[in-house]
């Protein structure tokens, strides 16, 4: 456009921020409409809501980082299988206190992303190669630290029957709500992951280098950037950030399905991208993401409410990604 | 007993051998990844050892049909006596089981179908009766008349159509009206999302059908987390031991219906076979159900 708008409330429309809540609101307004025998209009909906996207939002907050780095994470859905069994079997099987699981399945994700990380950003595989690999991988390490079957409270004897444990209290913890009902844990969880983002991506030195580096990265090398460190970082995040969902999705479940989060990955990079951030790097940022996981929750949940049949919701879901991404187009002056 | 087996062993191998005869079975397993499919070898495994003469050799697909057709090609190549195949498909196997079959090896087929009739015994399931024993078994427990939640298996796969085809037979003339139904695809987060929308939907819940028991227990985790749990029944399909076994006898389940492995029932029919008896073709496996007052006797069968 050769002449931009001069009016202030234009111009925040125009901004990614204001046309990512453009979107968000147009969902939102869809919702009054076809509100499922007013369903749309119970709190216990929008709970519900928050609930179910709070495991694809909490993937898209380290989704964020990687893609604004220049690359892309596509082993979280199965880093979160892995964590949800290792975490299964740590507090349901072994009785492991959550102070002890928590840090442990932490450090299973940071270990798997530093191995993606550091295959991008040191040996420099391909992001799309080197996560392809890890996803294959860290599922093929689920089963088999599963055996094959889920982690339930069902634990085998020797003699193939079967003796019952109990829900653990980390579980029961996580699956739980508070201010009286209204509110889901893992949303909480969810909206400290964020507020964890938007620290370490504005106000730390980290950010500022990951956006330089998903801008330009040999410029960013020649002015000093500890590029290797900083990519690897966000690879750690992530990997860390889909830990933190797998622990959400086993006490949701209440057990480890190595089975789980299949194609989550492309739930968190359509959440991003949603939002505005773009898949070349160096543009975006986690408030964004906040608003393309809201859009694409609220979105999933009025199919839902409205119990359109799967064959319309994919084609709807699709349609809408696309007419989203298209009003996110930055053009050009 | 096991005198009288070995006798009839050497019998039928023309007497030449005083010791007993070794049969040798291949098993073949489309994707031991499957819950399901794992407790069906263990179905198997569990029968063959009770009877000493036979030795199984298990083999899994991890869900490639190619791999699958070598395997079988391996098994008749080795002249075992038997094969056991759960196929991953059917028309890329039918050939492969028809060469074993030509070069004098019985096949026996589990739970999924060949291309036409070229083996020796198909043993499985039928989905569709299951489906219908649910709808009249939840007929009769709501005495007729409710509102019920429809979970369903992914509805592009022949099991969810049918579990929902013979369900709506089993419930067809009562005034029972499915409130909300949605496709699940088998998966609990699913099952448990959309059961949310049912329950912020409808304040007049008595009974949800999940097409299986992880779908069921999804939904109770939804009506849980309501405080509604207590007004209504949950019914799920599948009754594995380490799942809707556990559900019903944890009082999460009213009932589950067992979709049977028929892995005992293969190892039953392949001994007829070894030893020259006839068998049918075609063997449909019963249903077995399971609720809270039955779960301990290990269900009980549905005709």
């Amino acid at each position: 456009m050769a002449d931009r708008p001069k009016n202030p409330l234009l111009l925040a429309i125009a901004s990614p921020a204001g046309r990512a809540f453009l979107a968000l609101l147009l969902v939102l307004i869809l919702g009054t409409i076809f509100n499922g025998d007013g369903a749309f209009f119970k709190i216990g909906t929008h709970r519900d809501t928050l609930r179910q996207a709070s495991v694809y939002g909490i993937l898209a907050c380290g989704m964020t980082m990687v893609i604004i780095s220049g690359g892309i994470d596509l082993a979280v859905g199965s880093l979160l299988a892995l964590t949800a069994v290792c975490c299964a079997k740590m507090a349901i099987h072994w009785n492991w206190s959550g102070w002890l699981v928590v840090p442990l399945c932490l450090l299973v994700g940071g270990t798997c992303g530093a191995i993606s990380g550091a295959a991008t950003s040191w040996l420099r595989i391909q992001p799309f190669i080197a996560t392809l690999s890890m996803m294959v991988f860290a599922r093929g390490l689920a089963k088999y630290a599963s055996g094959g079957m889920k982690v339930s409270t069902a634990i085998a004897n020797p003699d193939g029957t079967y003796h019952y444990v109990d829900v653990p209290p980390l579980f029961r913890f996580v699956d739980n709500r508070i201010l009286s009902g209204n509110v889901s844990v893992v949303t909480i969880i969810f909206i400290v992951c964020i507020a964890f983002a938007w620290v370490l991506m504005t106000k730390h030195r980290w950010g500022r280098y990951l956006y330089a580096i998903g801008g330009n990265e040999e410029a960013a090398r020649f002015s000093g950037v500890p590029v290797i460190a900083v990519k690897t970082m966000a690879y750690i995040f992530s990997g860390m950030f889909a830990a933190v969902a797998g622990i959400c999705q086993a006490a949701q479940e209440q057990q480890g399905d190595p089975e789980a989060g299949v194609g989550y990955e492309l739930m968190a990079i359509a959440m991003v991208v949603i939002g505005g951030t773009s898949l070349m790097g160096g543009r975006g940022g986690i408030g964004l993401t906040l608003l393309g996981v809201l859009t694409i929750g609220y979105l999933d949940k009025i199919l839902s409410i409205n119990a359109v049949p799967e064959a319309g919701r994919l084609m709807l879901t699709g349609a809408i990604i696309v007419v989203a991404v298209l009003t996110q187009r930055r053009k050009r002056a | 007993m096991l005198l009288a087996m070995a006798t009839t062993i050497a019998l039928i191998s023309g007497c030449k051998k005083s010791e007993e005869k070794q049969f040798v079975i291949g098993m073949s397993q489309c994707n031991l990844g499957e819950p399901w499919r794992a407790q069906m070898n263990a179905d198997i495994a569990a029968a063959a050892a009770k009877h000493p003469e036979l030795k199984v050799i298990f083999k899994d697909a991890q869900n490639d049909t190619l791999q699958q057709r070598a395997q079988v090609e391996e098994f008749a190549g080795s002249k075992v006596d038997l094969i056991i195949i759960s196929p991953k498909e059917a028309q890329p196997l039918t050939e492969p089981v028809a060469h074993a079959i030509e070069a004098g090896i019985p096949v026996i087929v589990l739970d999924r179908r060949l291309l036409g009739t070229n083996y020796t015994c198909f043993i499985g399931a039928d989905n569709k009766k299951i489906g219908k024993a649910a709808g009249e078994w939840i007929a009769k427990a709501l005495g007729g008349h409710g509102n019920i939640v429809e979970l369903m298996g992914l509805q592009t796969s022949t099991p969810g159509q049918d579990r929902h085809s013979g369900f709506m037979e089993g419930i067809a003339g009562t005034d029972i009206k499915i409130i909300f139904s949605a496709d699940m695809q088998w998966l609990e987060p699913n099952a448990r999302q959309e059961m949310e929308s049912a329950l912020s939907r409808s304040d007049k819940i008595d009974l949800v059908y999940a097409h299986n028991d992880d779908g069921a227990h999804g939904a109770y985790l939804a009506a849980k987390a309501a405080g509604r749990e207590k007004q209504m029944k949950f019914v799920g399909i599948d009754a594995l031991p380490q799942e809707g076994v556990v559900y019903v006898q944890q009082g999460i389940l009213n009932a589950t219906f067992q979709y049977p492995t028929g892995g005992a029932e293969a190892i039953d029919t392949a001994l007829k076979i070894l030893h020259g008896e006839s068998v049918p073709q075609e063997i449909t496996l019963n249903t077995r159900l399971f609720t809270p007052e039955t779960v301990t006797q290990g269900g009980a069968e549905v005709k």
